[in-house]
């Protein structure tokens, strides 16, 4: 009698274990494989806007930070250390914000690899070769981006073009020069701009148009005057583009005006709190960017601000920012390219080049930008005045924007106007955790 | 997975339904012995007491009079054995009806039975290292978890509150930090089900966190075992590393007669130390100090100062924070059994306020444990738990939009109202009064802790359980932040509503085997195999709404906008075991354990893991030539060695290469690589030697304990740093090795034992040492950003890293910093680990005392050597670099006048040339950033944990009203603390909802000091 029992006993085991492998098999149901990611036309236009939702992460908050405390405009309110930190510009290597953007904007060159090294491979008679194209021109175009904010804010960095599956597939990446980083900026660029289509109204997709408005950015980074001057005004040509007035108009909802080169949409179901991070807590908000005073006193004077006023309110002590300004919806875009960019981009170009005043020069470009502000034309005649002119003319305009700081880096300011004696702080930090893990980084000097 | 269940469930029935019919035929009746089970010393009656003939598995109990009936096909004379809870079991020849028996109470424990993993056995024959804990000695406490009540119970575990909010989390380890990424929690199991450790309350940051045990009565509970070295816990393979609690619950007793207790205290409790921070002036004072030092470093003039300082009003937020807060307690309960069966059913009710505004803390409990002797061969049971904990909850720590620190931070010199009677906001920060009144989150927890079992039993020696289990977990949150508060104020009221269940299924059998046979029964076998399938589900939906029409509608589905969200996991396990041991002569004792387990989170290369272990023990009190000795009682000496493994608090599909879904833009759907594939990725593996002697001398008087342990724990699932270029930031593999090693003694004295007058001490400390002894590069982690908490190579988990503060220059009033390197410069690499969260011993001190009618019992927790990060001195010490937070006293020590020797540094917010040692940009902010040692504290303490004074009226008295036993009693917590911490309370963690952030104090609620009152009646 016993033996039957135990003879059912390891019958109950074997039957256990013959099943034992479907048994553990356990798949999630809000993933997918990585080998199944990139498979038909549904998931590469998944992938595709994948790539969108991570440039949309690091530009949601972080890169207009890290644009704007660490320079003269915005100062640290809040009580978070690593505000503190980019506000001193005594950044450590493990600084949260420059560690999560630089993180994050390799997370979109991830993705955007992935789609460029696997949609091509896509058989599928749903995805047409207009729409393949069009998603490869605008993996390009995300990767050149993140290489361009990588570039500007860490200096040459790693250059990774493939998709990562695993980790030996990483070895023996060396940081590149500046140079040969943008270089791959220009290289994508130049892939997107012919890939990429145009048409009458997208502004939160990349275009041909976004591709060739980066590129003039990229070239007035680079000093190539010329060539950044050819693009801005291949960019202010385009009717799709026009300057809005009153300035407050481009943040309002519902946003996408005519202002807008490229933005990245955020709405109720994808939300950006940013706001939240200007305003005070009597508003909701926390506080932790706060207009400096200095510019608190430019937006306020009539013949510099002009109704750029609009991008502050409040009384003093507590004047804030209110170029996000959501509070109810959180759906405040991020600004990556406005037309108003490229006029001032064209106008410094032609200062450099010379062309300083009269028709199509610096100066009438400047004044297209200071009379939407309602403020008269600009008095400055000579190359330097200009140039100091136009540099003023950025920092209001783009108050809140990430610009100031890599203006004043791009330019060899930082070190007068912020009073950073040190030019090694030019250059944000790798983040410590790379410096550990990555045989193959080296940190920039000074840290 | 289903038809493995209904394969086993089918194949179990048949079996038993076989077997049911082959078990009918009735033996015939050739004897009746009926007689009195008594205590030896006392002569009272033992209820419950059972009698069974020697080598038949079923007996008979005794009734209310210690009274029982045996009735039997065995003819006498023949041997019984007679076992009571906390009395040495006895053999007797019974030749003739009736009989008594007097018991001798156990004073030792040796001879207690001890549950082990899948079975039984006397503590005499145990070769690992097991703690039993009483449920006596954790009852009528003001908290709400027994988990948490082990403090200083128990050697090898240590535990803490990570703050005084009832029903919050509390940090248990056994013997040490195994792991760092995967789970340290033990895995608890309670009448057989394996209980889901998940907090379900996850709403509201790291403080808020819940006690999941707290769903458990502690007054239902009869017995604690605490398994700690691989010989006790390997059986349970994969979840066992990390040691393993078992809880069993009262149960009645067959043949005794019903008896009613009724328990409730009443309690008052409130703080033991308040926040301070500086006056009005003091604050404008320091804040005006902080500008004018700063200007004139910057040769400019300082602006913004506050006028006439010394006049700035003082308004007093921290006090409105606090209040007394009650708490009660109310159980009932019923136990008993017939001839065939037995029961216990308890109502319980607990409610506790928490000192801190607005949070409290409900739980109502039920349960009923019933068993059913079939058949003489066929039994069945139950267990079933259902609770419900309703908690209103409040955020903490770096949440500037909580209570507390909407209180604490805000300059003491700004109104809490606006001059038309609005609440005042400045800067990040809410305003307190309107979080008190506005407040509005709140979670139902309902928790299902069932089990289901058949044993039938083949022979007196063979025996089948079969099991079935579930804990079901589910958490309804529901909050909304009306117009009145912060968080609410921008989107015209906020409502989150989510529902998080987490389940876990469990089915086992156990094919068990006991045996004695040889002349004198001298070999005695001890043997199971058997199987478990452990299904975990965890399931989450929430919903969110902004934009409601007026305050009085808080329901999401009364918003303008709405978002909902889901998530789903699921892991299982297979696992088949076996487990042998064997005693020879009573004094030698071999036994070994195997478990397989298979992971459905494991890759699919290593899916599979394998844990052995073998213990020894001699019982070399029963030797002859100690016996000579004519010193020891009982000696023992014990040795094992093992391995367990380690799955839990990894992700369900941790292996597996994903792209997830969620990252939209524009609304459309799109995907983005998240997740690395690791096919190899597989168990973490704890190896433990344990060596133990446990002693008894002077007359049974003292009974003394001592363990050493060596774990070493290697295979880490660790989440590896990866170079961030790759598009991740780390990659789940096994690598990393731990080692924690230490001592622990525990010694039980009875001082004086006379009718009237009873005295026992017992006395416990446990020493632990960890070590990382591989990892892969440091971790840095830990207050909000500011990686405060390291994990390096060489040092123990939970260090703190950070600027070490040599001094305070006299001249200059600058910090001046350990510059590690040596160069010249105050970089990071010039920060260090300077401390450690970890205590390097913890231990308890409990006195019994018993004179006539009165009781009087008092316990000292005491831990030492850990260090506490001051969060709140942290912010508060600011030196004007946090334009928005005030000060605590301690700032008032700054320098300033040349000369002035200090540790905290002159006040400014001064940034140029933030390299420098002793440049006034580090005294706060720079490079350093506060990130100073300035701010790390000893957080040792001894504390008189609970003192206690009972008396019980007089049986006389009590009979006359049909009472059989009444006590009432005063109680005292947390009455004496005696530590050189300066924050409010020393038993603290803020952060500890990750196990590599232990020992912040950050905006905590504290431990309540609780005086209570209760009774005790039993019918």
């Amino acid at each position: 009698m016993k033996k039957i029992y135990l003879y059912s006993l390891l019958l109950i085991i074997l039957s256990a274990s013959v099943s034992c492998k479907k048994y553990l098999d356990e798949k999630p149901n809000n993933a997918i494989a990585t080998e199944d990611a990139i498979v038909d036309a549904g998931t590469a236009r998944a992938a595709i806007i994948g790539a969108y939702d991570r440039i949309q992460s690091y530009y949601a908050a972080n890169y207009p930070t890290l644009g704007t405390i660490t320079a003269d405009n915005v100062i640290f309110n809040g009580t978070l250390s690593e505000y503190l930190q980019l506000d001193q510009d005594a950044i450590p290597t493990d600084n949260v914000i420059t560690v999560a953007t630089y993180q994050g904007i390799y997370r979109a060159i991830n993705s955007a690899n992935s789609v460029i090294a696997y949609v091509p491979a896509v058989n599928d008679p749903l995805l047409t070769s207009a729409e393949k194209t069009k998603i490869l021109g605008e993996a390009y175009f995300i990767r050149a981006l993140s290489y361009f904010d990588l570039a500007r804010g860490w200096g040459g960095v790693q250059l990774q073009l493939k998709p990562t599956t695993d980790l030996n597939g990483l070895k023996g990446i060396k940081r590149s020069t500046l140079d040969q980083t943008y270089d791959q900026v220009l290289a994508d660029l130049t892939q997107a701009e012919q890939l990429l289509p145009e048409d009458a109204t997208t502004r939160n997709r990349a275009q041909k148009s976004t591709a060739r408005a980066l590129r003039a950015r990229l070239h007035l980074y680079r000093k190539q005057w010329a060539d950044a001057e050819a693009y801005a005004t291949q960019v202010i040509a385009n009717t799709k583009y026009a300057l809005v007035k009153p300035y407050k108009s481009f943040f309002a909802s519902p946003f996408l005006t005519t202002e807008s080169v490229f933005e990245l949409t955020f709405s109720a179901n994808d939300k950006n709190g940013y706001w939240s991070s200007w305003y005070p807590s009597s508003s909701g908000g926390s506080f932790t960017l706060k207009p400096s005073d200095g510019i608190v006193a430019k937006l306020n004077n009539p013949l510099i601000g002009g109704s750029r006023n609009a991008l502050i309110a409040g009384t003093s002590p507590s004047v804030y920012g209110v170029l996000y300004n959501t509070v109810a919806t959180s759906t405040d875009p991020s600004y990556v390219i406005r037309i108003a960019e490229l006029y001032l981009i064209r106008a410094e170009a032609r200062a450099q080049q010379g062309k300083l005043t009269g028709a199509n020069s610096a100066a009438s470009d400047l004044n297209i930008i200071r009379d939407r502000a309602g403020l008269a034309p600009t008095t400055a005649t000579t190359q330097a005045d200009l140039l100091q002119a136009i540099e003023d003319e950025n920092s209001v305009e783009f108050a809140f924007e990430a610009h100031r700081w890599f203006d004043l880096v791009r330019t060899g300011r930082a070190g007068v106007v912020l009073g950073i004696t040190n030019p090694n702080r030019y250059l944000f930090p790798i983040p410590l955790s790379d410096i550990q893990s990555d045989p193959d980084v080296t940190q920039n000097p000074g840290y | 997975m289903k038809h493995i269940y209904k394969i086993s469930a089918l194949l179990f029935l048949c079996l038993t339904v076989t077997q049911l019919t082959w078990a009918q035929t009735q033996p015939t009746i050739k004897s009746r012995l009926s007689g009195r089970i008594l205590d030896a010393a006392n002569k009272q009656p033992l209820p419950g007491a059972v009698i069974r003939i020697k080598g038949v598995t079923n007996g008979v109990s005794t009734d209310n009079e210690g009274k029982f009936t045996l009735v039997t096909g065995q003819a006498l004379p023949y041997t019984i054995v007679v076992s009571y809870t906390g009395y040495l079991t006895q053999e007797v020849v019974a030749t003739g009806s009736p009989i008594d028996v007097l018991l001798k109470e156990n004073i030792s424990q040796l001879n207690d039975v001890v549950i082990t993993g899948y079975s039984t056995q006397e503590r005499k024959y145990i070769a690992g290292s097991i703690t039993s804990v009483s449920g006596d000695v954790i009852k009528d406490q003001p908290a709400a978890g027994f988990n948490q009540l082990l403090q200083g119970k128990a050697t090898g575990v240590q535990v803490l509150t990570n703050s005084g909010v009832p029903g919050g989390g509390i940090t248990f380890r056994v013997r040490g930090n195994n792991s760092i990424n995967a789970s340290v929690d033990p895995l608890y199991i309670v009448d057989g089900v394996f209980l889901s450790n998940n907090d379900p309350v996850t709403s509201f940051g790291n403080q808020s966190g819940s006690n999941p045990i707290a769903d458990l009565n502690v007054n239902d509970i009869e017995s604690i075992q605490v398994l700690k070295d691989a010989n006790a816990t390997a059986i349970y393979g994969s979840l066992g590393a990390n040691g393993v609690i078992i809880v069993t619950t009262k149960r009645g007793k067959r043949n005794t007669k019903g008896k009613i207790n009724f328990n409730t205290y009443q309690g008052w409790s409130s703080a033991i130390k308040k926040f301070e921070v500086t006056d009005g002036p003091q604050t404008a004072l320091l804040a005006n100090e902080a500008k004018i030092n700063t200007a004139a470093e910057n040769n400019t003039a300082p602006t913004g100062l506050i006028a006439d300082p010394a006049s700035q009003p003082t308004y007093d937020r921290t006090d409105d924070l606090f209040k007394v807060a009650r708490s009660q307690s109310y159980d009932l309960s019923t136990q008993g059994g017939t001839e065939n069966s037995d029961y216990y059913v308890a109502l319980g009710y607990l409610n506790q306020e928490s000192i801190i505004k607005p949070s409290n803390y409900k739980r109502y409990t039920g349960r009923l444990n019933y068993d059913n002797n079939i058949t003489s061969k066929l039994k069945v049971g139950t267990s079933i738990n259902i609770s419900r904990s309703d908690r209103n909850l409040s955020g903490s720590d770096n949440n500037p939009q909580g209570v507390i620190n909407s209180a604490l931070f805000v300059r003491s010199y700004l109104p809490v109202y606006n001059a038309d009677g609005t609440y005042a906001r400045y800067g990040s920060f809410d305003n307190h009064l309107a979080l008190i009144n506005n407040l509005d989150n709140t979670s139902i927890g309902w928790r299902t802790i069932g089990n289901l079992f058949g044993e039938y039993s083949f022979t007196p020696n063979l025996k089948l359980r079969s099991s079935w289990s579930i804990d079901g977990e589910t958490e309804n949150y529901n909050s909304y932040a009306n117009t009145l508060i912060s968080a609410g104020i921008a989107t015209n009221g906020s409502a989150t509503s989510s529902i998080t269940q987490n389940y876990v299924y469990t089915n086992e059998q156990v094919l068990t085997y006991i045996k004695s046979f040889g002349r004198d029964n001298r070999h005695n076998i001890n043997a199971l195999i058997g199987n478990t399938l452990n299904t975990v589900t965890n399931n989450s939906t929430g919903s969110s709404g902004t934009g409601f029409a007026t305050n009085s509608l808080t329901s999401v589905s009364s918003a303008a906008t709405r978002s909902g969200t889901s998530t789903q996991q699921t892991s299982k396990l297979v696992s088949f075991f076996g487990k042998a041991s064997y005693a020879y002569d009573d004094k030698y004792i071999i036994d070994g354990s195997i478990r397989a387990d298979a992971s459905s989170k494991f890759g699919k290369n290593k899916q599979w893991g394998y844990f052995p272990s073998g213990g020894i023990a001699w019982r070399a009190g029963q030797e002859d030539f100690i016996k000579k000795l004519n010193f020891f009682d009982e000696l023992k000496f014990r040795g094992s060695i093992g391995l367990s493994g380690n799955q839990n608090g990894i992700g369900s599909y941790a292996a597996l290469g994903l792209w997830s879904s969620g990252a939209n833009y524009l609304e459309n759907a799109g995907t983005a690589p998240s997740q690395l594939a690791n096919p190899d990725l597989t168990w973490e593996t704890t190896r433990q030697i344990d060596i133990g002697t446990e002693f008894t001398i002077l007359k049974r008087r003292l009974t003394i304990n001592f363990d050493y342990y060596n774990k070493y724990t290697y295979d880490l699932l660790l989440n590896v740093p990866v170079p961030y270029r790759s598009g991740f930031a780390s990659y789940l593999q096994n690598y990393g090795a731990v080692r924690n090693k230490g001592f622990e003694a525990a010694i039980h004295s009875l001082n004086i034992n006379t009718t009237s007058f009873k005295w026992t001490t017992d006395f416990n400390i446990s020493f632990n040492t960890n070590k990382i002894e591989k990892l892969a590069s440091d971790i840095a982690q830990g207050a909000s950003g500011r990686n405060i908490s390291l994990l390096r190579q060489g040092y123990p988990v939970n260090s703190f890293w950070l600027y070490k503060q040599l001094s305070v220059d006299p001249q200059t009033g600058n910090a001046i910093y350990d510059d590690v390197n040596k160069d010249g410069k105050i970089t990071s690499a010039d920060r260090q680990i300077v401390g450690n969260a970890l205590p390097k011993f913890t231990g308890g001190f409990t006195n019994n005392l018993n004179y006539k009618n009165f009781d009087l019992n008092f316990f000292f927790y005491f831990q030492q050597g850990n260090k506490i990060m001051n969060m709140n001195d942290f912010f508060m010490i600011h030196g004007g670099t946090q334009a928005n937070i005030g000060f605590v006293p301690r700032q008032l020590d700054r320098w300033t006048t040349p000369g002035q020797v200090t540790d905290i540094p002159r006040m400014t917010t001064y940034s140029g040339n933030p390299d420098q040692n002793g440049g006034s940009a580090n005294n706060y902010g720079g490079n350093v950033a506060s990130l100073s040692s300035r701010y790390l504290q000893d957080g040792s303490f001894i504390r008189l944990k609970t003192l206690t004074f009972g008396y019980t009226l007089p049986s006389a008295l009590t009979k006359s009203i049909d009472v059989s036993r009444a006590r009432i009693y005063l109680q005292a917590t947390n009455l004496l603390t005696f530590t050189h911490y300066d924050g409010l309370d020393p038993e603290v963690s803020s952060q500890s909802a990750n196990q590599n952030t232990a020992g912040y104090d950050w905006a905590t609620v504290p431990q309540p000091r609780t005086i209570q009152v209760g009774v005790n009646v039993t019918l």
